[in-house]
């Protein structure tokens, strides 16, 4: 063999080095999120979000709480002073610096979106991962099964979060507990659904059949093989759900149920004071609304970015 | 003049962060009036991508594409576009390989066959569906009238089809481009439309483009037949001598391994190794060179010339098979006779 | 004794309507009494057009699907009538081999795992050093270099995905392969290579094949006996070379020539039989012989009034046609419409 045909050979050889491989989908699914910019921009928005959340106390100038310039405006005839050198943003209505109230305030948002969609996603998880799993591979049983899961479901899916959140308030009080409570159970359908979806289709799908024709017991099946394929839309969900819940947390607590107290700003309860001041102040209510939408965009843009990642449309 | 005559056609798919994909790379062939022409190739040759060029049905972004495509003497590939949707079903149609994806499920087909007369023959109303109905009738589906109300969903597979080709001959197109017609189809079926599509041509005098992977479909159907690797025309010859002498490794490599209906059982089929991934860009050399047999220094020269033999037999290659070579091969492999359907001896001329 | 039987197997599946309660309105007639034998070694290749119910009988064998009425024997176990722990634990003898490779791996389980999987369930090959020699040894068996292992299936061509499937097949040293449409996923030079390689691995570990596909040339060429399928019955079934030489079915006859063969003198000289129509529904079967409808040879008595048993009319040959002795002799002509001399058509 001379030099030229070595050459082919060693031509072949080095383009399947280069892909060195055993690189499975999540690795792939994440290079591909890494050169998104839509992916690098809801990042970088959560990381911010996050760490100011993080070190708040440390970053806010001053104590959220303390009505420190409220004899200022008192004096001044309700005028309340905007951006100015000792305060970034300005101070609200009972003389509280704004930008360490939206700081502090983060922490709350942050707390409660987290929280909540926990709460929504285990819950759904649990219940729409066995509703699939038995609907999909136990056959008569199995669907009984599902029937009894789902009904469970519709029932978390039939009560609105403001009724429900007002229910556990009843009994609990407000406070942040009660708005965990209300918008992470209303989460619940959304996961379980999806879960449930994903899990059937993957059911039917043609590895499942093989690994059933091996002799591979069921349960391994669904645990190995059903349940890691029918996770990337339930992942996706997750972050987009945490864009919501933020939202419905900061939309309980303007409504009063979020029982936020003067030392624990929280970004809704900003927005709700924010109401009376609407027609001079209107900043007051811009900073928080801002913030609020910022924050939820970011966790929109990673999930959509996710989306795209793992989409096996979209795969080589 | 030919009826349509490709030079040099060349299609690059560019999108950002990627390499650029040639996925056809300079093929020339032409397809003279009433002439059925193949274009045969597995996946990724670039066959069906042609096609789509010729009809100008390639998206416009990310698609570049070069060469010439003259239909009686109009280049294709510039022409504006109102002329090329003029062109489209009355001088040119073109049957794609899956018809349930090709109609319009929403639509009922008597309204999609008369679409096409409408916009091409300005045929309306109760005229418009008399043709239909008879186009229908043409193409060998039973009932047309009552078909002419269904939706394509209750048709079956051979049906939807016929129902294509109706469409397509609708107006008499010069030349018709076929793209795999009949692979989504059983092989009765199958049989069925490609007797069809013979008769057709025949009667209209239509020129045909066929498409397909099938060497056994061009060769029962085909007068002149380009076999297509990587892009490019690397054999092209009538259809008799194309297989009683094929010159170009791949051909012979493919014919080889096909599994043959009439051979006897326990012959071994002489596969190409490798795959597709393997090749290398024609501007390095020949393409298929990593899987040939026959391969030499010479084939990672550059890409090999067009070679033009008296008998209007081309290939590019270096180091073809010769005739004997094929001979050899072909000796080891005992054909097996067909049977005889109808008993010669009782047979009559009249009831034929 | 045959080492795997199918006895007047049935399969139907239930069609189900209604929004609250689901009421069973028909059945799909996937498989209706379906009898065969593959005999240790051989390969019994089953060939039909869709809806014939062929992929139904390869699963239904293996018990993918429920089995309506008839004895699936094994090596003298009837597969049909085992509980479900049992038939698991049989799988480890009757593999398959499925026709997507892309979709019949698992994307998230790399090639090291797809392998052990089936070791693992059936408890084979303890020892650690001991898998991991069989697995490699069963790699090279297939034809797939070692570097494979820790490689997901994406990274693979369908030729090679397809050589993986096979591979997870052969690792539990089975008895028995079912071949599901093995090939038509691939490219046609890849065809090629697999099925040398089926065939190879089949002269190299003694196994018994059941091959289901729609490409009558493949199936000609890598099996022994051959079963034709229409509208789920076993029409005929032949020797492969007699097949071919000297079908007695019309469906039969019909499908021979409608394949196309490359090679111009062929296609020019053949006389083919083109069936009129299309394939009826099996949810709604014809009466009678399920291929009257259709049938170029059709007679006024029997046909549409009678399903023909499947009977022996030489050594190894059986056909189900009421009238296949009378085609045979030349007493019957086919309809006049339906033959295609090949003269006519070049014109």
């Amino acid at each position: 063999m001379s030099t030229k045909t070595e050459r082919i050979d060693r031509l072949a050889e080095l383009t399947a080095r280069t892909d060195e491989g055993g690189h499975g989908l999540w690795y792939e699914a994440f290079r591909r999120l890494r050169r998104s910019p839509l992916a690098i921009t809801g990042a970088v928005i959560i990381a911010i979000f996050v760490l100011i959340a993080i070190l708040a106390p440390w970053l806010a100038p001053y104590d959220p709480a303390s009505q420190l310039w409220l004899s200022e405006i008192r004096g001044s005839e309700g005028f309340i002073p905007g951006p100015r050198p000792e305060n970034w943003l300005g101070v609200d209505g009972l003389g509280r610096d704004e930008l360490s109230r939206l700081i502090i305030g983060s922490r709350q948002s942050l707390l409660v979106g987290v929280v909540a969609t926990l709460l929504g996603f285990t819950v759904g998880a649990i219940l729409g991962g066995l509703s699939g799993a038995f609907l999909g591979m136990f056959g008569k049983p199995g669907r009984w099964i599902d029937s009894v899961l789902m009904r469970f479901n519709d029932m978390a899916l039939a009560v609105p979060s403001l009724l429900l959140a007002i229910s556990v308030a009843t009994i609990l009080g407000q406070g942040l507990v009660t708005v965990m409570i209300a918008v992470g159970v209303t989460q619940v359908p959304v996961f379980a659904r999806l879960l449930r979806g994903s899990m059937l289709a993957q059911s039917h799908s043609d590895y499942v059949l093989a690994s059933t024709a091996l002799g591979v017991r069921k349960k391994r099946i669904v645990l190995n093989h059903i349940l890691p394929n029918s996770m990337s839309p339930v992942l996706v969900q997750a972050t987009l759900s945490l864009a919501t819940a933020i939202i419905e947390a900061a939309g309980l607590s303007f409504l009063g149920l979020g029982g936020a107290d003067a030392s624990n700003p929280e970004w809704g309860v900003m927005l709700a004071d924010s109401q009376q001041y609407l027609a001079t102040n209107l900043r007051l209510a811009v900073y928080p609304a801002v913030a609020i939408i910022i924050t939820a965009l970011g966790f929109t843009l990673l999930g959509e970015a996710m989306r795209e990642a793992l989409d096996p449309k979209l795969r080589k | 003049m030919a009826l349509l005559e490709v030079e040099d056609l060349a299609v690059t798919f560019q999108r950002k962060g990627t390499r650029p994909v040639h996925a056809v790379d300079g093929v020339s062939f032409t397809v003279a009036e009433g002439q059925v022409v193949g274009l045969v190739g597995e996946s990724g040759c670039g066959k069906s991508v042609t096609s789509l060029a010729l009809m100008g049905l390639l998206a416009k972004r990310g698609v570049k594409v070069g060469g010439r495509a003259l239909f009686e003497g109009n280049d294709l590939l510039t022409m504006p576009n109102s002329s090329l949707r003029d062109m489209r079903g009355s001088e040119m149609a073109m049957i794609f390989q899956d018809p349930l994806s090709s109609l319009n499920p929403v639509v009922p087909i008597g309204l999609q066959v008369t679409e096409v007369l409408k916009r091409h023959r300005g045929m309306k109303g109760e005229p418009a569906q008399k043709e239909a109905a008879d186009l229908l009738d043409r193409v060998g589906i039973p009932d047309p009238r009552r078909r002419l109300k269904e939706y394509p969903h209750q048709l079956s597979g051979g049906m939807r089809q016929r129902a294509l080709i109706a469409m397509a001959v609708a107006c008499k197109p010069r030349l018709l481009i076929a793209d795999e017609p009949t692979t989504a189809l059983d092989v009765t079926i199958q049989a069925q439309i490609l007797e069809l599509l013979k008769e057709l041509v025949a009667q209209e005098g239509t020129a045909l483009i066929m498409i397909t992977h099938d060497l056994g479909v061009v060769a029962g159907l085909c007068d002149e037949i380009n076999v297509m690797y990587a892009g490019r025309v690397v054999e092209a010859a009538a259809r008799r001598p194309l297989f009683a002498n094929p010159t170009h490794p791949y051909s012979v490599g493919l014919l080889g391994s096909i599994p043959r209906l009439d051979a006897p059982k326990g012959e071994k089929l002489r596969p190409i190794p490798g795959s597709v991934r393997d090749n290398i860009a024609w501007v390095d050399g020949c393409a298929f060179a990593p899987r040939c047999a026959h391969r030499t220094d010479e084939c990672l020269d550059g890409p090999p010339a067009l070679v033009q033999t008296y008998t209007g037999h081309s290939y590019r290659c270096v180091n073809p098979f010769t005739s004997d070579e094929v001979e050899a091969a072909a000796a080891s492999a005992p054909i097996l006779r067909a049977p005889a359907i109808v008993d010669p001896s009782t047979e009559t001329d009249g009831e034929r | 004794m045959s080492l795997l039987s199918v006895r007047d197997l049935k399969v139907h599946f239930p069609i189900k309507r209604g929004a609250l309660f689901d009421r069973t309105v028909g059945h799909v007639y996937a498989v209706d009494g379906v009898s065969l034998d593959v005999e240790q070694g051989q390969t019994y290749g089953l060939v039909g057009e869709s809806g014939c119910g062929k992929s139904t009988l390869g699963r239904a064998v293996l018990r993918l699907v429920d089995v309506t009425a008839g004895q699936v024997l094994f090596d003298g176990t009837d597969l049909a009538s085992l509980g479900a722990e049992p038939m698991r634990k049989e799988r480890r003898r009757l593999q398959m081999v499925f026709q997507d490779p892309m979709s019949s791996l698992d994307p998230r389980q790399n090639v090291e795992s797809i392998l052990s999987e089936g070791l693992a369930a059936h408890g084979m090959i303890g020892d650690r050093k001991a898998r991991r020699a069989h697995i490699q040894q069963t790699l090279d068996a297939v034809g797939l270099p070692s570097g494979a292992l820790s490689r997901y299936p994406h990274e693979f061509s369908g030729g090679q995905r397809q050589r993986i499937g096979i591979a997870r097949a052969l690792v539990l040293k089975p008895d028995v392969i079912i071949a599901d449409e093995p090939v038509s996923a691939l490219d046609v030079s890849v065809q090629a290579q697999v099925i040398n390689l089926l065939e190879e691995l089949q002269d190299d570990l003694g196994l018994t094949y059941l091959v289901i596909a729609h490409d009558l040339a493949v199936v000609r060429h890598i099996s022994d006996t051959i079963g034709v399928m229409y509208l789920g019955g076993i029409v005929e079934e032949a020797p492969s070379d007699v097949l071919y030489v000297s079908p007695r079915h019309p469906y039969t006859k019909a499908l021979m020539s409608a394949v196309p063969v490359p090679d111009p003198e062929v296609e020019d000289t053949r006389e083919r039989v083109l069936l009129k129509g299309d394939l009826p529904s099996p949810a709604n079967p014809p009466s009678g012989c399920r291929f009257h409808t259709r049938c170029p040879w059709r007679q006024e008595t029997r046909c549409d009034t009678e399903r023909p048993e499947l009977t022996l009319v030489a050594e190894g040959h059986k056909v189900a046609c009421h009238w296949a002795a009378e085609i045979e002799a030349g007493q019957i002509q086919p309809n006049s419409e339906a033959v295609v001399a090949a003269a006519e058509v070049a014109a």
